[in-house]
């Protein structure tokens, strides 16, 4: 029995972006060698420059890409072998996306349904039940039956936080789940993410949300160019990071900021 | 006859137009739809889909009909010794590659990030065509299916050929009955056609255009 929920094992992921003329695609080392290891209850926060990467990683994480080389562990199970059942084991995942992506045609409630009945198969009345909870958990009872484009952009993140904790996953991965938001909406997903933190969910997050960092985050992880340059508890960071690329951005991020 | 015998002797045969144009609708869905998935998502088949969509729309229909309904029904009488069902056979399989174009379409419009939500919350590819995509799918492609379902109307007058009395078969009958009078029965065949594509076609429209704004495509 391994001690870890999870854990990547030298991971590697490149990807091509096509330019318009053949010389012009250009190949994206994302992921170079990145290992990381999470036990039950641990929050880690990974965070660096634009374009380092980081999306790619986590999204190496759930399998939603699958990576070039390396190992990725859900308990015990290797997800990177040939043969393994993936949707299962993503069933065993949460993932929260920068951009939401729920569906657009079902309600609220639906959105964080359909999971329930038709991978979990839960008998109708269960579902409905664990689906409102988690609703209620993410405080956004009084719009259940809107649709996604009727929902304000913090709504609609508390709502992709519940369609991925209903299902109580061994652990939530979210992709940057407030930079797509107006900055007066963030608090209200910031809020949501405490409470889940207070309750010691599992949580590997991408995000710049400092303050939210220094509050939850047992470690953060400073991720560029593809790789994980330092990790360190928030004190380090927010006082002396031993890295200068480290120092650079904290400084830039924390003025930043203080400035709004 | 007068003009209002003759309007009943040609609506006698909007059932039949209408059965030729729905049943190869449907048909139609179960085709297109499949290929559709199977071209944006099943890239080293595609050429399949390709190649089935460039044949049939490459052939006018009343050559497919004569073809199968002459040229296979004698030798299989079963089943293309029986007209009706030549009839939804070709406009089906018609439909069917035009539908895919459409759906084709609706899918790349619906977006890849639809499909990774769903594979997020741990469905399968399938799984996710069918829980996520279709309904999107459907909803999307409105204003194309709505021209669809107009064109199988008015293609299906091409049946006259084998000898289904559907409107245009009949317009041909009344023609040669005495008097003789070659407006008449052409004009409320017109009329005929106008009133069966113009309400469906435009409560498709209005049912889609409403649903997509409410799910905001």
């Amino acid at each position: 029995m391994t001690e870890y929920v999870m854990e990547a094992r030298h991971v590697y992921k490149t990807y091509r972006i096509k330019g318009t003329k053949k010389e012009d695609t250009k190949i994206v080392e994302a992921v170079k060698d990145v290992s990381l290891q999470i036990r039950k209850g641990d929050i880690k926060l990974i965070f660096g420059p634009s374009g380092s990467g980081k999306s790619t990683f986590l999204r190496c994480m759930a399998m939603l890409d699958i990576p070039d080389k390396g190992e990725i562990y859900l308990g015990d199970q290797c997800l990177t072998k040939p043969g393994v059942d993936l949707n299962k084991a993503r069933a065993r995942i949460g993932f929260v996306f920068q951009h939401i992506y729920l569906f657009r045609h079902l309600t609220a409630l639906g959105n964080v349904e359909l999971a329930l009945r038709k991978v979990l198969k839960l008998p109708k009345e269960e579902a409905r039940k664990r689906a409102l909870a988690a609703l209620e958990e993410v405080k956004v009872t009084e719009c259940i039956n809107k649709y996604p484009s009727q929902l304000s952009g913090g709504q609609a993140q508390r709502v992709g936080i519940a369609r991925a904790i209903v299902r109580s996953p061994d652990i939530i991965l979210l992709d940057e789940p407030t930079s797509a938001l107006d900055p007066e909406l963030t608090g209200e997903v910031i809020d949501t993410l405490r409470d889940l933190a207070k309750e010691g969910t599992t949580m590997l997050i991408v995000s710049h949300e400092m303050p939210f960092a220094r509050d939850v985050a047992e470690e953060m992880i400073f991720y560029d160019e593809g790789h994980i340059i330092e990790t360190g508890p928030p004190s380090l960071f927010f006082n002396a990071p031993n890295t200068d690329r480290a120092k650079q951005f904290m400084t830039r991020i924390i003025n930043r900021t203080t400035r709004e | 006859m007068d003009g209002w015998q003759q309007l009943i002797f040609l609506l006698e045969g909007v059932p039949l137009t209408l059965s030729i144009s729905i049943f190869s609708f449907l048909i139609g869905i179960a085709v297109g739809l499949p290929l559709a998935f199977i071209r944006v998502y099943e890239k080293e088949i595609g050429f399949v889909v390709d190649a089935y969509e460039k044949i049939w729309r490459g052939i006018p229909e009343i050559v497919l009909l004569l073809l199968i309904y002459f040229g296979l029904g004698p030798y299989f009488p079963f089943p293309f010794g029986n007209a009706f069902f030549v009839a939804c056979f070709v406009l089906g399989l018609r439909s069917g590659a035009n539908q895919s174009q459409i759906y084709r379409g609706a899918i790349r419009g619906v977006g890849d990030e639809q499909m990774i939500a769903g594979s997020s919350v741990g469905f399968s590819k399938w799984n996710s065509i069918w829980h996520i995509m279709i309904p999107q799918v459907f909803t999307f492609s409105t204003p194309g299916l709505a021209s669809e379902y107009a064109l199988l109307i008015k293609d299906s007058a091409y049946v006259y050929v084998i000898g289904l009395a559907e409107v245009t078969t009949r317009s041909l009958q009344l023609k040669a009955m005495p008097p003789v009078d070659f407006v008449t029965p052409f004009v409320l065949a017109a009329v005929i056609y106008i009133a069966l594509t113009f309400p469906i076609a435009f409560t498709l429209d209005r049912w889609g255009n409403r649903r997509k704004k409410k799910i905001g495509l």
